[in-house]
């Protein structure tokens, strides 16, 4: 606010002090010399100017024009200058009387009054017009700061968050791994700390590489393995150009987990994870496909969350350039398709 | 005790499996892999105990318990299910997460035996009906219980369920009075009418009522009505 006050007073006084001294250059290059009780005239008439304005961004300010709209604000600043400008032509009078060369006949005459004001009019009027345009930007960038903050706010509360469900189960399986095979419960401590690095990290950065969320896919499935066993089955298929691409990070997990949890995890023998990348008019096209049926309308609301969660996510970092599905493929499968711009389109929003 | 594992994970069953050798007052007699597998073993092998998982494929841990006439002392495990478990009263209910701790499994195994010792104070050797000792599950929408049927005043028919009477609770189960009759131990359960089945041990008055029936009145105030056909059965057992 102090910073705000000091840019005020700068640009008025060195504005005015401006004006002054363009008048006494236009005095100079006209006559070729200028005298003190002029120069002084002049120093006194900027003076005056910056009074008036000042007055007037006092009532401006009261007023709230700042926030009127164009149709009523233009009218008011209009009328207000031309106020300011008869206002000003009068208050010169007696500055010009002291100073010794007032002239009763040119100073009331009506064409002088005419020209005299619509001059100091057209003054304050872009006076107005720097005034209003430079609050008019300010508050356009600190409304688009505002809005970056709700998105990153918003991003942050539906980024992906471990299903402690998955946690426990995990660290469970591996507590009866090291026994039975140490070695393969070591790899499956590394592959669960993976993952709880990346959900603890993930939230500071916008987008990851496609590459490692698929390792973090990788991981995921590994430890599902280890507590499935038999019961789940992994294929990837994806796509070489696949690595080019930016994604939210644990998103392709999420989608992954809630294809196990309700897929996979309610059937008795089990079934089969598949996640495939393409890459189509320069998009990455994402696509897991999982054993099981959606029963429409009666699944609960928490895995409505996680869909929802994504589907939202997905229109805050993309716009509609990306696109969600899920839907029973058939009988025995549901498939989970998204659909990821290429990174261009998306640089804008998070750089 | 005689207990049964029952968890879709094989590792999950392998560790409690360990966890438990600590305690040789706890005789695992078999594991199951599902609900369907466990509802057989429960009726071939009979056992006190249950460790049961509430998230299994096809069937949850609650509708096992809910195929079930009569229930086994229970202890659930599971990873993370806080709904599951805020749906049950405090007092029926012991459960394990997992990882399950070793001294956590101690307390549990006390407090086990402790129920134990209780329970068996009745004569349940080789006998089929439900009685006083045993105890049931019910769930009703989102709360469940495990009713210990000491505790039940009535139970009363309603189209195709039967409203479960005890303290301030009477939620409804999806049985026929019929088949529950024919379950419960005569000697503790009476069948006053076509809609009723009363506790005999919550019994506090007889009244004669019109056309020779009775109007028995429970401890609490609840009064229900014995037909004339079962009012001569019922002065029979109650006198002596």
């Amino acid at each position: 606010m102090v910073g705000k006050q000091r840019l005020y007073w700068a640009l008025q006084a060195g504005g005015w002090l401006l004006y002054a001294l363009l008048q006494v250059g236009t005095s100079l290059a006209a006559n070729g010399t200028i005298s003190a009780k002029r120069t002084l005239f002049l120093l006194g008439d900027a003076l005056l100017c910056l009074c008036v304005t000042h007055a007037y961004r006092y009532v401006l300010n009261r007023r709230k024009w700042l926030y009127l709209a164009m149709p009523r604000l233009i009218p008011a600043v209009l009328a207000s200058v031309v106020v300011m400008g008869v206002m000003l032509y009068f208050l010169r009078l007696p500055l010009s009387m002291a100073l010794g060369f007032f002239e009763g006949s040119v100073a009331f005459d009506v064409e002088q009054i005419l020209v005299g004001t619509a001059f100091y009019s057209l003054i304050f009027f872009l006076w107005s017009v720097f005034y209003f345009t430079y609050h008019y930007f300010e508050r356009y960038s600190k409304s688009l700061k505002y809005e970056a903050s709700v998105i990153e706010i918003e991003l942050n509360n539906l980024r992906s968050q471990l299903n402690p469900h998955f946690i426990f189960n995990a660290l469970n399986s591996i507590r009866a791994l090291v026994d039975e095979n140490p070695a393969k419960s070591k790899q499956a401590i590394n592959q669960l700390s993976n993952i709880l690095r990346k959900s603890l990290t993930s939230d500071k950065k916008g987008l990851t590489k496609f590459d490692d969320e698929l390792k973090i896919v990788k991981d995921y499935l590994g430890l599902e393995s280890i507590r499935f066993e038999e019961r789940l089955k992994t294929e990837f298929h994806i796509h070489p150009d696949s690595h080019n691409f930016l994604v939210p990070p644990l998103m392709i997990q999420t989608l992954v987990e809630n294809g196990i949890k309700h897929g996979i995890s309610k059937l008795k023998e089990g079934g089969l994870i598949q996640l495939t990348t393409t890459v189509e008019k320069g998009c990455l096209n994402i696509r897991i496909r999982n054993s099981g049926h959606m029963v429409n309308g009666t699944r609960k609301s928490r895995n409505g969350l996680g869909i929802k969660n994504t589907v939202q996510r997905l229109r805050l970092i993309y716009g509609d350039r990306s696109s969600f599905r899920i839907a029973n493929e058939n009988n025995n499968f549901v498939l989970t398709e998204i659909i990821i711009p290429p990174n261009n389109a998306y640089e804008s929003i998070n750089h | 005790m005689r207990a049964l594992i029952i968890d879709d994970e094989r590792l999950a069953r392998k560790e409690l499996a360990k966890l438990l050798e600590e305690h040789p007052s706890i005789e695992i007699v078999g594991e199951a892999v599902n609900a369907d597998e466990a509802y057989q073993m429960i009726n071939d092998l009979n056992p006190d105990l249950l460790f049961l998982d509430i998230q299994m494929p096809d069937k949850t841990g609650f509708q096992l318990l809910e195929m079930l006439d009569s229930v086994p002392l229970v202890v659930f495990t599971t990873a993370y299910d806080e709904f599951a478990l805020k749906a049950f009263e405090v007092n029926a209910l012991d459960y394990l997460l997992k990882p399950i701790q070793a001294e956590r499994l101690a307390e549990t195994v006390a407090k086990l035996a402790e129920r134990e010792r209780a329970r068996s104070a009745g004569t349940r050797e080789g006998e089929k009906k439900l009685g006083l000792k045993d105890q049931v599950f019910v769930k009703d929408g989102d709360r469940c219980w495990f009713v210990s049927l000491s505790n039940v005043r009535m139970f009363e028919s309603d189209g195709n369920y039967i409203k479960v009477y005890f303290d301030n609770n009477r939620p409804m189960i999806h049985k026929s009075l019929n088949a529950l009759d024919e379950k419960l131990d005569e000697r503790a359960f009476f069948r006053a009418s076509r809609k009723h089945i009363v506790n005999l041990s919550w019994v506090e008055g007889i009244e004669p009522w019109f056309n020779g029936g009775l109007m028995v009145k429970l401890r609490g105030g609840d009064k229900v009505e014995v037909s004339r056909r079962q009012a001569a059965k019922f002065k029979d057992m109650m006198s002596l």
